[in-house]
C-alpha cells in the first residue's frame, strides 16, 4: 500500500469531513488494509452490547419446517409458535382425535347401519363444541394463570385456539366419517351441524362463560336431535335432512355475525 | 446443532488469520464468531455510517451480518483475498435490507457469498491510488448522483441492481448512470 489511514484522516472519515473522494479512497483502504481496519477505534462499550445482541440472534432457535411452511403460506408465524405451545391445548387435540376415530370405529362395526349411523351424526358434532370448550380456561389450562398475564390472553387467543381445534378436529372427523358405511353424503351431514355448534358457542360465549356455553348448546343439541333421531322413522332423521340443513347454514351465518360485533366481549371464562 | 467436535489444534487464537477463524466458526466455535466480531465490527460500523444515518440501522446491519457470518462462514471460500471484502460485501447487504425494512428481507437472503469477484476490478485499483494523482479531482467533480453509482457498484461490490435499490432509483436509471459517470471520469482523467 503506498499510504495508510493516519489518524487525523480517520478522524474526519468518522465525522465525515472528508470530500467523497477520499472518503472512497478510504473505503478501498479500510477493506484492503488489516493495520488500517484495527486501527479504527473500538467502542468497548458499544462493542459489547453490539455481541450481546449477536448472541442472542445466533441462540435464538431457528422456527421449524411447519412454521417456515405456514409463513410462506401467509399465516402470522408468532401465533402458530403460541399454539404449539400449549399442552393443555394438545391434549385436547389428542383427546377429540382419539374419539373421532372410535366414533367410526364404533359406528361402522357395531348394530345396524341406521342406528350407528344416526348416533354418529348426532355425537360428531360435539366434539368440535368439546374441543372449544377446552381449549382455554381455568379448569382445562394448567398454564391459564400465566397465560391470562399476558397480552395476548382474552378473546384474541381463544378464537386462535378455537379455530386450530375446530379444524383439526373437523378433518379427524372427515376421515373417520369418509370410513362409514352408507351413502357418502350421509356421512358429511353432521358438518353444518358442527359448524353452528362451534360458531354458536363462541358467539354464546359473548354472554356466558365458555363452558357454560358449550355445555348449554351441547345438551340442547343432544336431547333435540337425539329425541327427533329416536321417535322418528325415516331412513335419514328429519334433523339432518335439507331442510334442516339449510337452517344450520342460516343460524350460523347469524351466530358468526354476533360473534363478529360482539367479540370484544367474549368471556373466555376467566375470574374477573 | 454445530457441536462437531473440533481438533484442538483448530482452535481459534487471537493469532488467527480472519480465513482460519471463519472455518472455525463454520466448525460451530462462538468464541471464532467473537473475535471476528472484535476485529471486524468497528470499521464495519464506521463505513456504513458513511452510507446510513441512522445509528440504529447501522449497529442492526452490523449484528445481521455476523448473524449471516454464524450461518454461512461455510460458504466462503479461500480465493487468496482478504476474507474482509467478503465480509463487507455482506454487510453493505444487510444495510440495503434493513433500510427497505423487515418486508424485504429477501434481498438479504439472496446474499449468497462465494458470488464476489475474484479479483479487484479495475475502478477498485484506482480507487485505492486515489489519494496520488487527479482522480481525487474527477471524482470531486463529478455530480453527486453519478458518483453515488460509482461507489455503490466500485466500492461496495454491488450489483447495478442492488445499487439501484440502495439509491431508490430504477434498474435503468442506475445503468444509465453508471454509464454516464464512467465517461465522464473518462473525460475528466483525459
Amino acid at each position: 500500500m503506498p499510504w495508510h489511514v493516519d489518524e487525523p484522516l480517520l478522524e474526519a472519515y468518522q465525522q465525515g469531513r472528508l470530500d467523497p473522494s477520499r472518503v472512497m479512497a478510504v473505503d478501498a483502504h479500510l477493506q484492503a488494509c488489516p493495520a488500517c481496519r484495527s486501527a479504527v477505534p473500538a467502542d468497548a462499550e458499544w462493542l459489547d452490547r453490539s455481541w450481546e445482541a449477536v448472541l442472542d440472534l445466533i441462540r435464538t432457535p431457528a422456527p421449524g419446517p411447519v412454521e417456515r411452511a405456514a409463513e410462506r403460506a401467509g399465516l402470522p408465524g408468532h401465533r402458530l409458535r403460541l399454539l404449539a405451545a400449549t399442552p393443555a391445548l394438545r391434549w385436547s387435540w389428542l383427546a377429540a382425535t382419539v374419539a373421532v376415530l372410535t366414533f367410526g370405529v364404533v359406528a361402522a362395526y357395531a348394530g345396524d347401519a341406521r342406528t350407528s349411523l344416526t348416533w354418529f351424526l348426532v355425537a360428531a358434532p360435539l366434539l368440535p363444541v368439546l374441543a372449544v370448550a377446552t381449549a382455554y380456561g381455568p379448569p382445562f389450562d394448567p398454564m391459564h394463570e400465566i397465560t391470562s398475564m399476558t397480552p395476548s390472553a382474552g378473546p384474541a387467543l381463544v378464537l386462535w385456539r378455537a379455530t386450530a381445534v375446530v379444524g383439526v378436529s373437523m378433518a379427524l372427523g372427515l376421515v373417520a366419517a369418509a370410513l362409514l358405511p352408507g351413502p357418502g353424503w350421509y356421512a358429511a351431514a353432521w358438518l353444518l351441524p358442527a359448524f353452528l355448534l362451534s360458531v354458536g358457542t363462541l358467539a354464546l360465549a359473548t354472554v356466558l362463560p365458555l363452558p357454560v356455553a358449550a355445555g348449554l348448546l351441547a345438551t340442547g343439541w343432544v336431547i333435540v336431535a337425539g329425541g327427533v333421531s329416536i321417535a322418528g322413522e325415516a331412513d335419514l332423521p328429519v334433523v339432518f335432512g335439507p331442510a334442516a340443513q339449510s337452517g344450520y347454514l342460516l343460524a350460523a351465518a347469524l351466530a358468526a355475525g354476533v360473534l363478529t360485533r360482539r367479540r370484544r366481549r367474549l368471556d373466555p371464562g376467566e375470574s374477573r | 446443532m454445530r457441536g462437531k467436535r473440533t481438533r484442538p489444534e483448530e482452535a481459534a487464537t487471537a493469532r488467527s488469520s480472519d480465513t482460519e477463524l471463519l472455518r472455525a466458526v463454520a466448525a460451530g466455535q462462538v468464541e471464532a464468531l467473537r473475535m471476528l466480531h472484535g476485529r471486524h465490527a468497528p470499521w464495519l460500523r464506521a463505513r456504513l455510517a458513511r452510507r446510513c444515518a441512522d445509528p440504529d440501522v447501522v449497529d442492526a446491519a452490523v449484528q445481521d451480518t455476523f448473524l449471516a457470518l454464524w450461518k454461512d462462514a461455510h460458504r466462503y471460500r479461500d480465493t487468496g483475498r482478504d476474507p474482509a471484502a467478503w465480509i463487507w460485501t455482506i454487510a453493505v447487504r444487510r444495510l440495503i435490507s434493513a433500510l427497505r425494512g423487515p418486508g424485504h428481507r429477501w434481498l438479504g437472503a439472496a446474499t449468497t457469498p462465494g458470488d464476489e469477484r475474484v479479483s479487484p476490478s479495475p475502478e477498485e485499483l484506482v480507487l485505492l491510488r486515489v489519494e496520488h494523482g487527479d482522480l481525487g479531482d474527477a471524482l470531486n467533480r463529478l455530480p453527486p448522483e453519478l458518483r453515488a453509482v460509482i461507489q455503490a457498484t466500485a466500492l461496495d461490490g454491488l450489483t447495478v441492481r442492488e445499487a439501484a435499490r440502495l439509491l431508490g432509483v430504477p434498474e435503468g436509471t442506475a445503468k444509465t448512470r453508471l454509464m454516464r459517470a464512467r465517461a465522464r471520469l473518462r473525460e475528466l482523467l483525459a
